[in-house]
């Protein structure tokens, strides 16, 4: 043992004397950080200039899956094994920092030159919010709004210029381009069972005054039952009950559907996919002047409260913030800066789409903020499923959602 | 009706009947062979309008193929090893006897394989992560398919065993062998193909494992193909051409490998001692 | 400690080493996470909890809790047909390709291999593919019943409410199928020709051969394959998650994905585990059969 013991440590010895030597760089401290995005999404490049800069600070990245986020955090968390710094979907903010999960930063962006909350749209900033402080800080934003395909409606006779403004005029429009024997549905959007439903729903219902705590008022109703009129009437495909968002938008894509309803993560697909004039148009409103509302989606990123290093990390966060200027340019994502101006593309129907997503941005709601989000956004998918497929009315549907929302707590 | 006709009608059948179970498998190299949005057209179409070969190059060289597929191997082979290791005597053992325990054994076996691996790898995670085996993801990963797959081993090589004629057995050991001669002599020479059959089989299903793989091996360099495949599958993925090159990939061998081994495949597990 | 070794060379310890060793592995890698489970279900779980097993215990409340909730019913009772269809066309098909290619004709071995494509190809990859096949307004599955004209309008096997179990089991159909269909042909291949030649003098024609020869001497490779068969099907996640997740309205949800969904999704893990408690019943039932059907076995 002892023999062992010793000829271990000389080796050990050996090596780091060896490595010390060989670089200057033994004393780099090192961050984890996960997310989910792919080679060409901001991480993991972002990720590559911060290590390029030789600091003293050296990230070392893993890619998620979008399902595996919050499992794979959790579990981890749990074990001990928590990444530094971790980007997480807006809406499971809540979950963590009402746990103390992740590090409060108020102190740090209090004296931080490069973070500042003022900069931030306001639904963004209020998701990474709990209990007044800030846990977190935002990555990007997005939100959804009307896509059109002018060409059909010129076919349809419909003036292209003038894309529908209310929820009655969007039913009319959309039974003006329905046409099967064509193959064509007058809309396209999502009503998934999952979080992709909710995303979409919640806009409608917020439109008509509601909000999740108040999911079984009246304008909520009325929100769920123009759904289930486009399913009823053949205006929508029945697998909007089944199809992500990115998969309805790409029968858009292929003239299969005049309307879409998505985010600005779709724009550079469409320029290359879509062969047809499309435009882009203000989510529709219950009636003429009522208030308008959107979703807010996106990540956030923030710091585990386990991490060794809290301060290098949040360095790295102010490093990830300084870039947001360039984001749009290099990632095509939307900054959640309303600091930032979106700087034009050259490409003119890539700018006016962004202006509409910006515009729409102003009313973006957060999900929540609630640390039950995922069990309230189930209550939602139940009834937006149950009302569609007929199996509820609309008005009971959101009852029963209503009640588990209260009985969770929300 | 003749020999010949009867032969060529027979064979048609099976043409026709393998042309529509194959049709998920001819989409998968269709569709890798196709551009991007050709995917969504309206008719579908069923053979590709150029066909895209630079597809294979480009997906093996920027998703460093070379290394996942090498990762699935070495997880694959180690748990195969470990399985035949462990079962064959389990197996053999429950072959031989015919009592109460026996029962127990073998219902036990079945209990241990209810839950899927999305349910298991919890508690295997965390109980891996306080061993420190997670230190070594890829053993942790082999010996997590281990325990998945075992049951299903054990249950195969036992029907394998139990063709084994006992006599055979107690003969030997009336020769003056002992159990332990007896069993490596004797019975295991004649339940061999049975014992190479089962564990192909598995080696196929540990070379697509993906749950615990996703979950415990963090590091890209150690991940197996089935995580490679999945970490550019995302909710919003249009390269699904790409994705089915990625596929064709990494099944066509395994498949190739599967056809030519069969005949041998469905002897072997009948294999008795006699043939 | 002589003794102890020559009974392990040569005895009773021999059998007990080497059924004891496999055993004790899967005790612990399988068996631990089984009680984990168990336990769980008792417990109030959340994240910060996941890595210790000391937990606040709730009694029935998460069983109770469960057993309230509207769809849990329906949802179970769509396990069920999930279960028995699949094991039902799995098994029919499958023995019927087995049967066929029992006949010898020159091919046969061959043409049988391509069957087995499904027990080799990714759960991702099939999932994908049965996904298109079975989408509603451009799937190939629509486009083929039209041009054949079997219909006359598109079904959305996805997303209407009657359909959707059916069309994940249709994929899971297609899936099991080559795993019935290479142990039935391993069962045939082991019944003596002899016993057939001998019942054809007996002037039985091949249906009688079928009912009192076939079946009869496979019994238990029959039992070990339903036994397995409902165990895989209980398994089956990747169809669910691709073609239908759940949906429309719980109308394809069956228990192992609800589980799935309510511990990774809603993080309620209390739930999750209350649910696969639950399926361990069924497994139990799908256990005993195969215990059962080993009895019949005639050492060879």
């Amino acid at each position: 043992m002892g023999i062992r013991r010793t000829m271990i440590s000389i080796a050990l010895a050996l090596a780091s004397a060896s490595l010390a030597g060989l670089s200057a760089r033994a004393e780099d401290v090192k961050l984890v950080l996960w997310s989910l995005d792919r080679d060409i999404q901001p991480a993991p490049n972002l990720i590559k200039e911060f290590n390029a800069q030789k600091n003293g600070i050296q990230i070392e990245y893993r890619q998620l899956q979008f399902d595996d986020v919050v499992s794979e955090a959790m579990r981890a968390y749990s074990t001990g094994k928590a990444p530094d710094i971790i980007t997480i979907d807006n809406p499971n903010h809540a979950m963590f920092a009402s746990r103390k999960a992740f590090l409060d930063l108020t102190d740090m962006i209090r004296q931080s030159k490069v973070i500042k909350p003022e900069n931030y749209f306001p639904g963004p900033l209020k998701s990474v919010t709990w209990d007044e402080k800030y846990y977190g800080v935002p990555k990007a934003t997005n939100t959804i709004a009307l896509y059109y395909n002018k060409d059909l409606f010129k076919a349809a006779g419909l003036d292209p210029e003038k894309p529908p403004q209310t929820w009655t005029e969007l039913v009319a429009t959309a039974k003006k381009l329905t046409n099967p024997s064509k193959n064509i549905y007058g809309l396209t959007f999502s009503a998934k069972a999952n979080e992709e439903g909710t995303f979409q729903f919640l806009p409608w219902a917020q439109m008509g005054g509601a909000t999740y705590k108040t999911i079984n008022s009246e304008g909520a109703v009325k929100a769920l039952s123009v759904w289930k009129q486009m399913l009823d009437e053949k205006l929508a495909s029945p697998d909007t009950l089944t199809r992500s968002q990115w998969d309805s938008t790409a029968t858009f894509n292929a003239g299969n559907a005049a309307m879409a309803i998505s985010g600005p993560w779709e724009i550079d697909r469409m320029l290359s996919d879509a062969k047809f004039q499309w435009g882009t148009a203000l989510l529709p409103v219950p009636s003429e002047g009522a208030q308008r509302s959107s979703a807010m989606g996106d990540f956030n990123w923030a710091i585990f409260s386990s991490t060794k290093h809290p301060k290098e990390a949040f360095k790295a966060l102010e490093f990830f913030a300084s870039k947001d200027v360039t984001m749009y340019k290099d990632f095509g994502q939307l900054p959640a800066r309303s600091d930032l101006p979106v700087p034009p593309t050259g490409n003119a129907l890539k700018d006016s789409a962004l202006a509409t997503f910006v515009e729409q941005l102003r009313y973006a709601q957060p999900r929540g903020p609630s640390p039950e989000w995922p069990k309230i956004s189930k209550a939602i998918q139940d009834a937006i499923q149950a009302a569609l497929t007929g199996q509820m009315e609309p008005k009971a549907a959101l009852d029963q959602a209503s009640a588990k929302i209260r009985s969770i707590g929300g | 009706m003749s020999d010949v006709a009867r032969n060529r009608l027979l064979l048609t059948l099976s043409v026709v009947m393998a042309a529509i179970y194959l049709f998920p498998l001819y989409w998968m190299y269709v569709t890798a062979l196709k551009s991007g949005s050709e995917m969504f057209a309206t008719p579908p179409s069923f053979w590709p309008l150029s066909a895209q070969w630079s597809t294979f190059a480009y997906v093996w060289e920027s998703r460093n193929m070379g290394r996942y597929l090498w990762n699935s191997t070495v997880i694959a082979f180690g748990a195969v090893t470990l399985i035949a290791v462990l079962g064959t005597g389990c197996a053999y053992v429950l072959a031989r006897y015919r009592n109460i325990w026996v029962d127990i054994g073998l219902f036990l076996i079945l209990m241990f394989q209810v839950l899927p691996a999305s349910l298991m790898i919890t508690p295997i995670f965390v109980g891996f992560s306080q061993l420190g085996l997670l230190e070594y993801p890829r053993f942790a990963v082999t010996l997590a398919i281990t325990a998945k797959s075992m049951p299903f081993f054990v249950v195969l090589v036992r029907a394998t065993f139990m063709a084994v004629p006992m006599e055979l057995e107690e003969a030997a050991l009336v020769d003056g062998n002992s159990r332990i001669g007896a069993f490596f002599n004797i019975v295991l020479p004649l339940a061999r193909n049975g014992i190479l059959v089962s564990a192909i089989l598995i080696f196929m299903q540990a070379f697509g494992e993906f749950v615990y793989s996703k979950s415990m091996i963090q590091d890209i360099q150690l991940q197996p193909a089935s995580v490679g495949l999945n970490s550019f599958m995302g909710p919003n993925t249009s390269e699904w051409n790409n994705i089915m090159a990625y596929a064709t990939m990494y099944v066509t061998p395994i498949l190739a490998i599967f056809v030519l081994l069969q005949r041998r495949i469905v002897s072997g597990l009948t294999s008795g001692a006699l043939k | 400690m002589k003794r102890m070794f020559s009974s392990i060379t040569d005895g009773r310890g021999f059998d007990l080493v080497l059924v004891g060793v496999p055993f004790t592995f899967l005790l612990a890698l399988s068996g631990l996470p089984l009680l984990y489970n168990i336990l769980m279900s008792f417990q109030e779980v959340d994240m910060f909890s996941l890595g210790s097993v000391v937990r606040p215990f709730v009694g029935f409340k998460n069983y109770v809790d469960l057993f309230t909730q509207p769809e849990t019913m329906s949802i179970l009772r769509n396990t069920i047909v999930f279960v028995v269809g699949s094991i039902t066309g799995q098994f029919i098909v499958g023995f019927a390709l087995a049967l066929f290619f029992w006949i010898n004709f020159p091919g046969a071995s061959w043409l049988r291999g391509l069957f087995l494509v499904s027990w080799v190809m990714p759960g991702l990859v099939v999932g994908a593919i049965w996904n298109w096949i079975l989408s509603g307004d451009f799937g190939v599955l629509n486009f083929l019943l039209q041009q054949t004209g079997l219909m006359s309008g598109n079904i959305f096997w996805r997303s209407d409410p009657n359909f959707s179990l059916w069309a994940v089991i249709l994929a899971n159909i297609w899936l099991g199928t080559s795993f019935n269909m290479i142990l039935l042909a391993t069962g045939l291949a082991a019944i003596p020709t002899d016993l057939y030649e001998a019942a054809e003098m007996d002037g039985a024609n091949a249906w009688q051969r079928f009912w009192t020869i076939t079946l009869p001497m496979m019994r238990s490779t029959i039992g070990a394959i339903i036994a397995l068969g409902l165990i895989f099907t209980l398994q089956q996640f990747d169809l669910f998650a691709a073609i239908t997740d759940g949906g429309p309205n719980n109308s394809s949800n069956v228990a192992q994905y609800w589980a799935w969904d309510l511990s990774f999704r809603q993080y309620d893990f209390g739930k999750g585990a209350t649910i696969s408690v639950i399926m361990t019943v069924f497994v139990m039932f799908a256990a005993t059969v195969y215990v059962r059907s080993t009895r019949h076995e005639v050492r060879g």
